[in-house]
């Protein structure tokens, strides 16, 4: 119960700041943090499929009306939130047949930091590569379409893992 | 049966899957054509007075930089009007250079710049302003000072970074106006410690004037530029000197939320200044 209340009142916080702040930055002229998907990345693992698909499309949806670029979002956030169990059980390793064992939540204090690091990073990665393709339709000037993923990523990436280690500063007890 | 319940519980999630991808597709494609798309009409009539708010308070932080963007342009405009100028007859060899020229030229008279007032006082005897810029920005003692709205003071004193500028709420200051459309020139005078009124003296009791005419500058002083603001007339009376009226002016300026003022250089100060010198000698 006390998890639900967090998650969600971490949706409607990152939602905010992502709204009010996040969406008018854009450092260099091109990168911009997609910070609300910090709260998609922290969602229980073994929660329904479906809700959090569903979920994901509400948070994108949301996200999308103010940016005014309805369905971009969307589809990243939910084509993500597809791929994130595939992405959990390839950094958890092969050989590990159970893909939800140990894991509360993929925080730090459940995970190392490389784990935390390549978690975030590749989730994000993929949600920018369709967020920016998507956004911009096209494939012309495709240098600078990546150097936008590119930057996005890095930049999301430092900004979450910066959020994620202030506010869960545990030490991975070893 | 029983294998088609089951085989939707274990595909739902994709189904969702499926749905939400695309009806995101849908979207997508609906907000890429024309605006016509319904949804994307609902969703803004939500999100923009959400938004409007936002940037209203956004906006607020950034009121400062556009005020200072505004008075430059404000300057640029002012230059540029007919009162800053003089007419001169010009040399013969530009009017054979150009024949469809007159031989008039234009030469600049005025020219302005601004500053801000951090300091004034409206309800003493003696009232002073000092603005935020002084000889090291190119002020100089005897500079008019303008509000937006109007005529303001002139500048008496200066230091290197700040100036004390005079406002029309002192007994000395004197500016030389003209009442419209009577055309009568007098002089505006301040008497009663009201930081809102002053006097017009020296119209005749001849002269036609109403309450609510306008008084402007004449430009007779060399300091304030023709056609300035000074206020407007809001009492006319009788006076006990026989042959002037006793008019009180309401002042255009106020005095209690002045910030941004202008200031207003005659680029021949000196120049009038000496033959006026002369003049007082004789």
């Amino acid at each position: 119960m006390n998890n639900i209340i967090a998650n969600i009142l971490r949706f409607v916080l990152l939602l905010v700041v992502q709204i009010t702040i996040c969406q008018h930055i854009s450092l260099f002229g091109y990168m911009s943090p997609a910070l609300f998907l910090f709260a998609l990345f922290l969602l229980p693992l073994e929660m329904p499929l479906s809700l959090q698909y569903i979920i994901g499309f509400a948070t994108g949806f949301v996200v999308d009306a103010f940016a005014h670029t309805l369905g971009v979002s969307c589809f990243a956030c939910t084509a993500m939130m597809f791929v994130r169990p595939y992405v959990v059980k390839f950094l958890n390793g092969s050989n590990n047949n159970n893909m939800y064992e140990n894991i509360d939540r993929p925080v730090p204090g459940a995970k190392d930091f490389r784990w935390i690091l390549f978690y975030t990073l590749i989730l994000t990665f993929i949600y920018e590569i369709l967020a920016v393709l998507l956004g911009t339709m096209t494939f012309k000037n495709f240098g600078h379409t990546m150097l936008v993923i590119l930057g996005n990523t890095v930049f999301t990436v430092f900004v979450i893992l910066c959020v994620e280690y202030i506010f869960h500063p545990r030490v991975k007890k070893e | 049966m029983n294998n088609l319940i089951e085989f939707f519980k274990r595909a739902f999630h994709i189904i969702v899957l499926a749905v939400l991808l695309i009806l995101s597709v849908a979207m997508l494609g609906k907000s890429l054509s024309f605006n016509e798309y319904r949804l994307a009409r609902v969703v803004q009539g939500i999100v923009g007075p959400i938004q409007k708010a936002g940037s209203g308070m956004v906006h607020r932080f950034r009121l400062g930089p556009e005020n200072e963007a505004l008075v430059q342009q404000n300057i640029e405009l002012m230059r540029e009007k007919e009162n800053m100028f003089i007419e001169k007859e010009d040399t013969i060899l530009t009017e054979m250079s150009k024949p469809d020229s007159t031989n008039r030229k234009q030469v600049r008279l005025y020219d302005y710049t601004y500053a801000h007032v951090i300091f004034r006082t409206v309800d003493r005897a003696f009232n002073y302003m000092i603005v935020d810029k002084g000889s090291d920005d190119g002020i100089t003692r005897d500079m008019a000072v303008l509000s937006p709205a109007g005529v303001a003071g002139v500048v008496t004193d200066i230091s290197p970074n700040f100036a004390t500028v005079r406002p029309i709420l002192h007994p000395e200051t004197r500016i030389s106006a003209v009442v419209v459309p009577a055309n009568q020139n007098g002089t505006v005078i301040w008497e009663d410690n009201d930081p809102e009124v002053a006097y017009l003296e020296a119209i005749p009791q001849h002269s036609e004037i109403n309450i609510g005419d306008s008084v402007f500058t004449n430009g007779y002083s060399n300091i304030f530029p023709k056609g300035l603001l000074i206020g407007t007339v809001k009492e006319v009376q009788v006076g006990n000197n026989a042959s002037f009226l006793t008019i009180k002016v309401k002042l255009a300026t106020k005095y209690t939320d002045i910030y941004t003022v202008y200031l207003v250089e005659n680029l021949f100060k000196s120049e009038l200044d000496t033959l006026k010198a002369k003049f007082k000698d004789e």
